[in-house]
């Protein structure tokens, strides 16, 4: 006979409205408003709801005749996901009072198991996800892995298996930075604090640095990165393109202090001018602590300890051992120290605390001849002193002619702490201290 | 029992006020096996006589003509339904609206007549043999799709039937070319080249009537003129609106495309012109879509939507059909209501399968490429990939 409808006893079989994809890039709208009220008569081509979309409001239209029964999701509803059910129609002549409403509300997406069994047409749209495909993901495994030709191009032409890297990309495919993974293991040693000089590695990783047995006929000749020079790269490139530098120069008379250390020499006691420069720049810290600072995230810190890193040069490359407390320090103990550190920091022994840390740099080029040079800042210092060598100047005076002896002196500095103006006064008093070295001393 | 039909009767005089006692009072026994209808009148061009506004029907072909017609607008409905949550991309053009004009001229063509048309071709691949089933599993790209899943929406074939193409009006040279090749081999067939109103303005539409007329092709010309060209309005778009003229030295007929006995009479006398050897004929049959032009159109941005539901009230096509059967005591209401009922759980059904149905392995991406080669090497989609074609 005629339909199954009328012999249901349950409730009526509804005809269930989902949350129409208006755009093809449409994931959730809002109902904005229901046109139609629970038992109003609808037919084909009705304006149903008005949804707004990503990008722009649309009506929902219905698509049979029958009579508004049930909805499920109010108007004024934001982020309602496509397919969800969101209200329920009858047939004509139906009653729409004594519609079935099934249990199933909310996104039927996210129950997505069985798509075939449900005996009315559900809305299990992205079931069919499970069903998918071959022809949707083409990506890596079973020994196949796609590559990217400029990808294929890098493990090829480092010898590299493809199947070992651990992919990064979408759907798991090899990116020219997942390479990078498998290539970075062993060289940075355990030193993820803040450290302020470029650390060496611990235990002395003998790379040999000896160019490698390159063609006899090449036209170059490829030196492998010790994982010290590779440190020291990381750091440099990123002080200089992370911290805003600023550079003033000054120039000091050296004549007192070159007297001076004569006389120190006479009677026995071994310093160089270095030494005195780093006296100098202790008490210039003690008088301008505001150089003697850290930027940190949320402040600028104060340190009250003046520890000065001293630049030396050693056939690995640059480290900067430390010389602690320098203001309480005497000139000769500033001597002692450096030397030992040096000689120590040449072969490789130095401990880290001995060259990690330290709030202000001093690198000193003047016995190789260099006038002037700019340094770049160990972060998170603030501060490096690039010193250069002494020229003799001749000046006119009255009756003929005097000479002095002038060095100049470069402070690289963080602008944000150490702005020029600062920079200034600390200049103007590390020279005063070099120039006058007795006063410094006594006061 | 009783009191089932008692609300069967109840809902029917719910639904059909006027039509009441006539539903109370009937039996079986009144049913007719045939009848008679007047449509409305043919507007002709360069043609003395015209279709016959007298039709004939009978029963079976009545009730061919609605179901095939209700199961057209259940698929479309059902097709929108699954763009709507994302199931079909891409490109999605629906024939709600439409249906009198392919189940009209398919009851007066023969299966070994061909067929080509544009991109709204989910209706004419039905009428032309394809199950729903297939076409549905044809839009959401699975393996029973009648391309294999290979061409969706507007890359439907089936035989005799060329599609299902996606360039505006491309499809008529190649209608012509079709009959050039039934007139060649002989053949008593036509083909009928469609196109909708937008394309009517095309250019090598012109250098076809031309070639058509010139060589006598057997190909009838159909202009699905819907009043719309995307979101233009014919008035808006041609200088011309009368599209059955616009053939010029070629014959041209108008009938109302919202009633599939009218499309049916004149797609009959077309095809025996064309088949008498007289050269080609332009239909144009004025009909209407409901839906927007695609699915990424709402379709009421560029006409009112009152202007809709009049179309639906007072002309569409089941609802005129129906109620021509009814009054004319050929079909009763149940009957008809059951073949709704019918369609419906066949077309929720073709649904389901649609949604669950495997889709091609990556494989197939490298075969149909080349009739009755054999296999060689194809390059997938970067220098790196190769496949086998079959």
């Amino acid at each position: 006979m005629a339909s199954s409808v009328l012999w249901r006893t349950l409730g009526v079989a509804p005809i269930k409205l989902h949350m129409p994809a208006l755009s093809p890039t449409m994931e959730e709208g809002t109902i904005i408003s229901w046109l139609k009220k629970e038992g109003d008569p609808i037919a084909a081509g009705d304006p149903l709801c008005e949804i707004e979309t990503d990008k722009a409001t649309l009506t929902m239209d219905a698509d049979d005749d029958g009579v508004m029964a049930k909805i499920l999701v109010p108007g004024n509803t934001k982020n309602v996901r496509i397919n969800e059910l969101i209200a329920l129609m009858v047939a004509e002549g139906e009653d729409h009072t004594q519609v079935d409403i099934p249990t199933e509300t909310g996104t039927p997406s996210a129950a997505v198991d069985t798509p075939a069994d449900a005996p009315v047409p559900t809305a299990t749209e992205n079931s069919s996800s499970s069903e998918l495909s071959s022809m949707r993901h083409v990506a890596g495994g079973k020994g196949h892995v796609d590559l990217s030709p400029a990808v294929r191009y890098l493990v090829d032409s480092n010898g590299l298996d493809a199947a070992t890297i651990v992919p990064t990309g979408p759907h798991g495919r090899l990116l020219k930075g997942s390479r990078r993974q498998e290539a970075v293991a062993p060289t940075t040693p355990s030193a993820p604090t803040p450290v302020a000089a470029p650390p060496p590695p611990p235990p002395p990783v003998t790379h040999p640095a000896v160019p490698p047995a390159a063609a006899e006929e090449d036209e170059f000749v490829d030196i492998p990165h010790t994982s010290m020079r590779r440190v020291i790269a990381k750091r440099l490139t990123q002080s200089k393109t992370t911290v805003p530098h600023a550079y003033s120069s000054i120039d000091c008379e050296m004549d007192s202090v070159l007297r001076l250390r004569k006389q120190l020499q006479g009677s026995g006691v071994k310093v160089s001018v270095n030494d005195f420069i780093i006296k100098a720049v202790g008490q210039a810290l003690k008088t301008v602590p505001e150089v003697n600072a850290q930027w940190m995230g949320e402040a600028v810190q104060l340190l009250s300890n003046v520890d000065i890193s001293v630049a030396v040069a050693t056939d690995k490359g640059l480290i900067t051992p430390i010389v602690t407390d320098v203001p309480s320090r005497g000139l000769q103990n500033i001597s002692e120290t450096v030397k030992e550190l040096a000689g120590r920091a040449r072969i490789g022994k130095l401990l880290p605390q001995e060259y990690q840390g330290g709030t202000f740099s001093v690198s000193n080029l003047g016995m190789f001849g260099i006038s002037q040079f700019s340094a770049i800042i160990n972060p998170p210092q603030s501060c490096i002193m690039a010193i250069g060598g002494s020229r003799v100047l001749v000046e006119p005076t009255e009756d003929g002619h005097t000479t002095k002896t002038v060095m100049t002196v470069t402070l690289c500095s963080d602008s944000r702490v150490v702005d020029d103006a600062l920079a200034s006064t600390f200049l103007e008093n590390f020279k005063e201290n070099l120039e006058n070295p007795f006063k410094a001393a006594l006061l | 029992m009783l009191s089932c039909a008692a609300r069967l009767v109840r809902a029917q005089i719910q639904s059909k006020p006027t039509a009441c006692w006539v539903v109370a009072a009937r039996g079986y026994a009144d049913i007719v096996d045939e009848a008679t209808f007047t449509t409305n009148e043919y507007a002709l061009h360069k043609l003395d006589e015209g279709p016959s506004q007298t039709v004939t029907v009978t029963r079976d072909d009545a009730l061919k003509y609605y179901r095939q017609m209700q199961t057209i607008r259940r698929m479309e409905t059902a097709a929108g339904n699954l763009y709507k949550s994302k199931v079909i991309r891409g490109f999605c053009h629906l024939y709600s609206g439409q249906e009198a004009c392919a189940v009209g001229m398919e009851a007066a063509l023969t299966p070994d007549d061909h067929v080509i048309t544009a991109y709204r071709a989910h209706g004419w691949t039905y009428t032309r043999g394809v199950p729903p089933v297939n076409i549905l599993a044809e839009l959401t790209g699975r393996k029973t799709g009648c391309a294999k899943g290979k061409g969706g929406s507007m890359h439907m074939y089936g035989k005799n039937f060329y599609g299902g193409n996606g360039i505006v009006g491309a499809q008529v040279p190649l209608g012509a070319g079709i009959a050039l090749a039934l007139k060649y081999t002989g053949s008593n067939n036509v083909c009928v080249a469609l196109y909708g109103d937008g394309a009517a303005n095309q250019g090598q539409v012109f250098e076809t009537y031309n070639m058509a007329k010139l060589w006598d092709l057997p190909v009838i010309f159909v202009c699905e003129n819907n009043g719309y060209g995307m979101g233009t309005a014919v008035e808006r778009a041609s200088a011309s609106t009368d599209y059955y003229t616009r053939g010029d030295y070629v014959p041209g007929i108008r009938a109302d495309g919202m009633d599939v006995l009218a499309v049916r009479e004149a797609t009959r006398f077309a095809a025996e012109w064309c088949r008498s050897g007289k050269g080609p004929m332009l239909l144009e049959v004025a009909t209407y879509r409901y839906h927007g032009h695609s699915m990424s159109d709402p379709g009421t941005t560029y006409r009112p939507r009152e202007e809709i539901q009049e179309m639906r009230k007072t002309r569409d096509p089941i609802t005129g059909l129906r109620e021509k059967l009814i009054s004319a005591n050929i079909a009763t209401a149940e009957e008809m209501k059951q073949i709704d009922l019918d369609v419906r759980a066949e077309i929720d059904k073709a649904v389901e399968q649609a949604k669950t149905d495997p889709e091609l392995p990556v494989e197939e991406m490298y075969t149909d490429i080349f009739v009755d080669e054999p296999p060689f090497k194809v390059r997938g989609t970067n220098p790196f990939m190769y496949g086998m074609s079959k």
